[in-house]
């Protein structure tokens, strides 16, 4: 039903997912520190929460007004009307933290809290939710932001006539309804303990929009986006920079810090580094396969190199109706002959974390036994030879140089167990089709960070599910991913992922390579930036110091 | 003259038909459905051949070629399909800018390329000629990309003498913007000049063997007047034309300068429109880039009617 995306682009997404820490029937969602503010009046608790929301972990009140950043992107923003874009890439994602605000947002411990919305309460079956909304927000236009508006946005995006592609990442959402100005009850297909917390990435899907904006503007709207965030676009000169300034209506009236922000898409990675070198940035965007300009940041005082080991992983899916991976003993030698240790230093000078299961150590999942398949070299080759045809197949990877660095690998090691693999370069909007078309023997894909493994999960391994690319159905995988999106307890439920992944790992449908680490590098003095959580690097609470 | 030039301009036409037919031909048959990347994930075969009907992609290419045409010739060039931007502002917004980084680029390696080949044809053979060639030859097999994060890296990061990336318009800065195109430039023309200068060179060796060299140095003419005036202008045929045929590959090289210092020109969205599938901007982009390197040729074979007299007389 919903999926994680091809090799690179993280998009977020959201399914009907459930949430292990919220045991709490009928309550909101809110921390354990927040108990004492429950106690109080409904106007005094309004107050409490949404100082309390904005103060982040660990921070005295030390940040400074005013000054202006630079943040180096990867690839242009293509815009922001969700009809238009479909989903934001990294960068669209990045953006939008600043120009629009979401309904929550996730604090330092991973937990959803308020942001538009104030508070919230679920039904027992955890399929309707109800949120009730700040009443002092409004959108750089001056139209009010309500629950009326909340509606507009999550309509007009499910609207079959607009053939949004943002849509399929909401169809958990069966309808939303304005009970009143500030009520919005969102009314889900299947229950969903972590809709607050999935409700957090600033996607496509949640940010919320102006409906005069949307409305009056038409396809112009999509360069002219209008929210109620804490900066407002300035001037956009596509290609080259969105020069946001501070809002000075904005809702919480001790933020932001900073007066401005110019974000510029500087797509080569040397270049984009030289910049932050030079002083004509103060923040980029990185990744791992950039690991000579991360270990050096590391070492140098004037910079810091934020890193935030998500959940997820770099994946591949063995096409299991085609030969030679409708043998499992093929696919567990590939999958043994691999040594992700090596594999990590050849690609990325050591950076990326091997990952034994697709949850990662990010997640609130922690397996004792993951199931994962050793590296052994003698028993891949053992296997194949008990195989006892030649095993050739093709490789689907991105016609990148991390997308040959990586086939050339896995190639060398397969080779070393006896297997023969040829290396297809493709687009990555090619191997998007592919894969959906299950027109592949191996391909590339990525489940993304998270706050839940639900959506994905459940999307990726249960039967009949269009991102189940490895076109394989299993009565005993599906009873456990149907049992984790319906059971409120964690251990339940840690303990059914971890069998999911031991069958996983035994049936080697599909395999794990690293698990996602996202980074940004800084100016020491830079200071406040949030977990990289989903890999958005969101500069709207950061303050120079 | 005029007859020249209309004779050249209709030939025009049918260049600017056949490039835009091919580039449509060549978008067509590359793999990955456009229908298939903007639905993503969503993607059934019911959606994706609604969405395919709705775009007209379900149309044959010809259909498909001879639609945008008509659209074309009443100045219409459609829409982006990924961000719903009109294609003739896409392209006219980042026109601007690569042109300034070609001209600049241009008369960079025109100002290196002329004085030294000057020079080595006057001294050739000699120890300065050949360590110029050698220089050029060199700087001939060094890829641009690496040339650009060189100079990066000295005059950006060490000396901070220029800014790393960026473009700074014309009408905001005067300075900023020529500071922000210096090293850029310089990276193409780093690429250019050797070729200029090799062709120049070799043509001005030629030309000094002529008799009426011969007969101006009998004439008592002082060299620099013989070098700068008589040899220069009929050594500058082969110049020219490489110079023309050469803007092609500047193009080419724009498409990876503006990458790497993060210029907002035609190669940067000309690259977004390959990686996104939209075909529109891509087609925006070729037609304009076509209709460029077409006009300068057409530009060139004119100037040769200037720099010779024969081809304006017809022989």
């Amino acid at each position: 039903m919903v999926a994680g995306i091809a090799p690179i682009d993280a998009y977020p997404i959201v399914g009907p997912p459930i949430d292990p820490r919220a045991s709490r029937k009928g309550t909101r969602g809110e921390e354990p520190a927040m108990d004492a503010a429950l106690r109080l009046t409904c106007l005094a608790r309004i107050i409490a929460l949404s100082v309390v929301a904005f103060l982040p972990v660990g921070q005295a009140a030390a940040q400074k007004q005013g000054g202006s950043i630079t943040v180096g992107l990867e690839l242009d923003i293509a815009g922001f009307d969700p009809l238009k874009v479909g989903v934001f890439d990294t960068s669209g994602n990045m953006a939008a933290s600043l120009i629009f605000d979401t309904l929550t947002h996730l604090d330092e411990n991973g937990e959803a809290q308020p942001k538009l919305a104030l508070s919230w309460t679920h039904s027992e079956d955890y399929k309707d939710w109800t949120f009730r909304l700040r009443p002092d927000a409004k959108f750089h236009d001056g139209t009010p932001f309500n629950a009326q508006a909340v509606k507009f946005n999550i309509d007009r995006q499910k609207d079959p006539k607009n053939k949004c592609r943002c849509a399929f990442y909401i169809a958990n959402i069966k309808e939303v309804e304005a009970r009143d100005d500030l009520t919005v009850v969102f009314h889900l297909t299947d229950p969903s303990v972590t809709l607050p917390k999935l409700l957090t990435i600033p996607s496509s899907n949640f940010v919320m929009q102006s409906p005069t904006a949307m409305l009056a503007k038409g396809d112009d709207y999509n360069r002219n986006p209008v929210g109620t965030g804490p900066f407002v676009i300035k001037s956009w000169t596509a290609g080259d920079r969105l020069v946001l300034e501070r809002n000075a209506g904005y809702w919480d009236r001790t933020r932001p810090y900073l007066d401005r922000v110019v974000m510029r898409p500087l797509p080569d990675s040397q270049a984009r580094f030289a910049s932050l070198e030079a002083g004509e940035s103060d923040l980029i965007w990185d990744d791992e396969y950039d690991s000579d300009n991360i270990l050096k940041a590391k070492n140098d005082r004037a910079l810091k190199v934020h890193e935030y080991v998500g959940s997820g992983a770099t994946v591949y899916a063995f096409n299991t109706k085609l030969e030679p991976f409708d043998d499992v003993r093929v696919r567990q030698a590939l999958v043994m002959a691999i040594d992700r240790k090596k594999m990590s230093q050849a690609l990325t000078n050591g950076l990326s974390r091997p990952a034994t299961n697709p949850y990662g150590e990010g997640s609130w999942v922690k397996c004792t036994d993951d199931g994962a398949l050793p590296h052994d070299l003698g028993k891949a080759q053992a296997l194949l030879k008990e195989y006892g045809k030649p095993v050739k197949f093709k490789t689907l990877v991105t016609a990148t140089p991390r997308g040959r660095a990586n086939g050339q690998v896995l190639q060398q090691f397969w080779k070393d167990a006896g297997a023969e693999m040829e290396i297809e370069q493709v687009d990555q909007t090619a191997i998007v089709t592919r894969a959906f078309a299950r027109k592949f023997d191996l391909t590339p894909w990525r489940i993304v960070d998270l706050a839940d493994p639900d959506p994905q999960m459940y999307a990726n391994f249960h039967t009949g599910s269009p991102s189940a690319l490895a076109n394989y159905s299993n009565l005993d995988l599906d009873k456990l991913l149907e049992h984790a999106r319906a059971t409120a307890d964690p251990r339940e439920r840690t303990e059914d992922y971890c069998a999911v992944s031991r069958l996983l790992n035994k049936e080697a449908i599909w395999f794990w390579t690293f698990q996602n680490t996202y980074y940004a590098i800084a100016k020491a003095k830079l200071k406040g930036l949030p977990k990289l959580y989903s890999g958005v690097i969101d500069v709207s609470p950061t303050w120079l110091e | 003259m005029l007859g020249l030039a209309a004779r050249r301009a209709v030939y025009l036409v049918p260049v600017l038909l056949a490039v835009t037919f091919l580039t449509f031909l060549i978008a067509s048959l590359l793999p990955g459905d456009l229908a298939f990347a903007i639905l993503g994930d969503q993607a059934t075969p019911e959606t994706v051949a609604a969405l395919r009907h709705d775009m007209g992609l379900d149309q044959p290419a010809l259909w498909r070629y001879l639609r945008w045409l008509a659209g074309v010739l009443q100045g219409d060039l459609g829409r982006s399909y990924r961000t719903g931007e009109s294609v003739l502002d896409a392209v006219l917004g980042r026109l601007p800018v690569s042109l300034e980084l070609m001209v600049a680029a241009e008369i960079t390696a025109f100002v290196v390329a002329i004085p030294i080949a000057i020079l080595c044809a006057a001294r050739a053979g000699t120890g300065f000629d050949r360590l110029a060639t050698g220089i050029a030859f060199a700087k001939l097999s060094i890829p641009s990309f690496m040339v650009a994060i060189l100079l990066i890296y000295l005059f950006a990061v060490q000396l901070r003498l220029f800014p790393a990336t960026g473009y700074v318009p014309f009408g905001e800065d005067p300075l900023g913007n020529l500071r922000s195109l210096v090293l850029p430039a310089l990276t193409l023309a780093i690429g250019e000049w050797p070729v200029l200068m090799r062709v120049l060179r070799s043509d001005m060796i030629a030309t000094l063997q002529e008799d009426f060299i011969a007969l101006a140095k009998a004439k008592g003419l002082r060299p620099r007047r013989i070098l700068l005036v008589h040899a220069l202008k009929p050594s500058s045929l082969t110049l020219v034309t490489v110079a023309g045929i050469n803007i092609g590959r500047l193009i080419g090289g724009t498409v990876i300068v503006e990458s790497i210092f993060a210029l907002p020109g035609i190669g940067r969205l000309l690259i977004g429109a390959i990686y996104t599938r939209d075909f529109m901007i891509l087609q925006g982009v070729v037609l304009f880039v076509a209709a460029g390197f077409v006009m300068v040729n057409f530009l060139v074979d004119t100037l040769y009617a200037l720099l010779d007299p024969r081809i304006r007389h017809g022989h």
